[in-house]
């Protein structure tokens, strides 16, 4: 059998294939890919194993590039992680909405932050998307537990499958980019702006999947999660915190749209989950004023304060400075976009300004020394 | 320790709404009685510390606080769901369950 042979197979080692895919141009890249294909091809048709090694390839292709990889289990009703796998990337739909809900949302998501931000999944390095549906029983609740995303299927009364709305599978995912980027501790004001960024990215996501501008968009987390008969739309509303629902069995939204009605609790890690509203609507008015898709300009600009910008103690004040700041940086100072910015700060309560907000810097051996006498 | 009466708790997750239960367990069937004394006497609840916590970074997790009285005295767990053992989580599903019912029942 005759092949049409490229100057660099069969002498270049993999290690070195694997570095021109990651740093060479274009053409290179794709000649190293084919290289890699060809040997793998090569090698099969000698070993007459041919389909396992077109596996090998693709998963070799895959663990160098980088790319896509979602892994979606089924938790049985049980409580333990990740559970058996049910649907793998690439695998055709199964007959289980969560499942495929799972996989389309977190695709969804990966999409939204690699096409438009550049980022290669939660990491940034190109980390497996695992999802874990069907937890417990009757459970009413997602979360993310550090290393995975995890869904309930609800209890059917209150609350449906957690799956249902888009935006849950964005805001889970987003929770581990923060873990990775801005580290913002889970309490008071910097856990509420580590859930702000989780529904902000969750809507954009959302957005991007339907290509709704930011006046189209609907601007709720988790529309569709109330189970019949319960009074509300969503469990939240980033266009106006506070109306989401009103029931007698869930209560009424408690979240406040201005600083002026900032909920201090020590319920709920500090009200992680209520005073996002404030960052939330901060974000909706931003994005309205600049129009157009969310997901380029605001979205751009809360994306890079979030990878760049903000610390674990962040607060919103440093929030609104950082923002302000990062749009000044990407669209130039007193830009239409950091104008904005600024509105939407202002209309939230928070005067957002050029300086402060940035990294507070642990002292150094002098500073310690004089904190330490009393002189700082 | 003969329990008499549950305090439930559970604050958090993804939609940040609590749900809270005062439950007199002669109030229960006597099956679901059963079920969570025997889950109580399994987990050895009376000597486990009143915080359990793991190192997982988890976001919209469940925090859940369960106080157990009997006649002489009376102990809290607070704990996050992944810190939980699993009779642990067995016993919030019923406990959830039994605060849902309640809280219907207010409606």
């Amino acid at each position: 059998m005759h092949h049409h042979r490229n100057p660099i197979h069969c002498i270049l080692p993999p290690h070195v294939l694997k570095e021109i895919v990651a740093n060479g141009t274009e053409t290179q890249k794709q000649t190293a890919l084919d290289t890699i294909n060809a040997s793998v091809v090569l090698r099969a048709e000698r070993s007459k194993m041919a389909e396992y090694r077109m596996e090998f390839a693709a998963a070799t292709i895959q663990a160098i590039t980088g790319g896509k990889e979602r892994i979606i289990y089924d938790a049985q009703n049980g409580s333990s992680l990740p559970g058996p796998a049910v649907r793998k990337e690439g695998e055709p739909p199964v007959g289980d909405v969560a499942v495929n809900e799972a996989y389309d949302g977190s695709g969804w998501t990966y999409d939204l932050y690699n096409d438009i931000y550049g980022r290669n999944s939660i990491d940034g390095k190109g980390m497996r998307l695992d999802s874990t549906v069907h937890y417990q029983r009757n459970y009413d609740n997602a979360f993310w537990d550090g290393k995975q995303m995890v869904y309930g299927d609800g209890d059917g009364e209150l609350f449906n499958r957690f799956t249902i709305a888009i935006d849950v599978m964005g805001h889970e995912l987003t929770h581990g980019v923060t873990q990775y980027e801005a580290k913002l501790t889970y309490s008071q004001q910097p856990g509420a702006l580590n859930e702000s960024m989780s529904d902000v990215f969750g809507s954009l996501v959302k957005q991007y999947s339907l290509k709704q501008t930011a006046v189209e968009a609907d601007w709720l987390i988790g529309q569709g999660l109330l189970a019949a008969g319960v009074n509300g739309v969503a469990l939240r509303s980033m266009k106006a915190p506070g109306t989401a629902y009103d029931d007698p069995v869930l209560g009424k939204d408690p979240q406040p749209a201005h600083m002026k009605d900032y909920v201090n609790t020590i319920s709920d890690n500090g009200g992680v989950h209520i005073n996002s509203g404030i960052p939330n609507h901060a974000f909706y008015v931003v994005a309205t004023q600049i129009g157009g898709s969310a997901w380029e300009k605001a979205g751009q600009i809360w994306y890079v304060t979030l990878r760049d910008k903000l610390t674990s103690n962040s607060n919103f004040q440093d929030c609104a400075n950082l923002t302000y700041q990062a749009a000044a940086d990407l669209f130039g100072a007193n830009s239409l976009e950091q104008q904005a910015v600024l509105k939407g700060w202002s209309e939230v309560g928070i005067d957002a300004t050029a300086t402060g907000g940035g990294t507070t810097p642990a002292p150094g051996c002098l500073g310690s020394l004089l904190k330490l006498i009393g002189a700082a | 320790m003969e329990a008499k009466r549950i305090k439930f708790e559970r604050t958090g997750g993804f939609a940040g709404i609590r749900l809270a239960a005062d439950i007199k367990l002669d109030d229960l069937p006597q099956e679901q009685v059963h079920q969570i004394l025997e889950l109580l006497d399994d987990l050895d609840f009376d000597q486990l510390p009143e915080q359990l916590t793991d190192n997982r970074q988890v976001a919209d997790g469940f925090t859940y606080s369960v106080t157990v009285i009997s006649e002489k005295r009376q102990h809290t767990v607070t704990t996050s769901e992944t810190a939980a053992p699993e009779k642990m989580s067995s016993m919030f599903e019923i406990l959830t369950q039994i605060a849902r019912q309640q809280a219907r029942k207010k409606k």
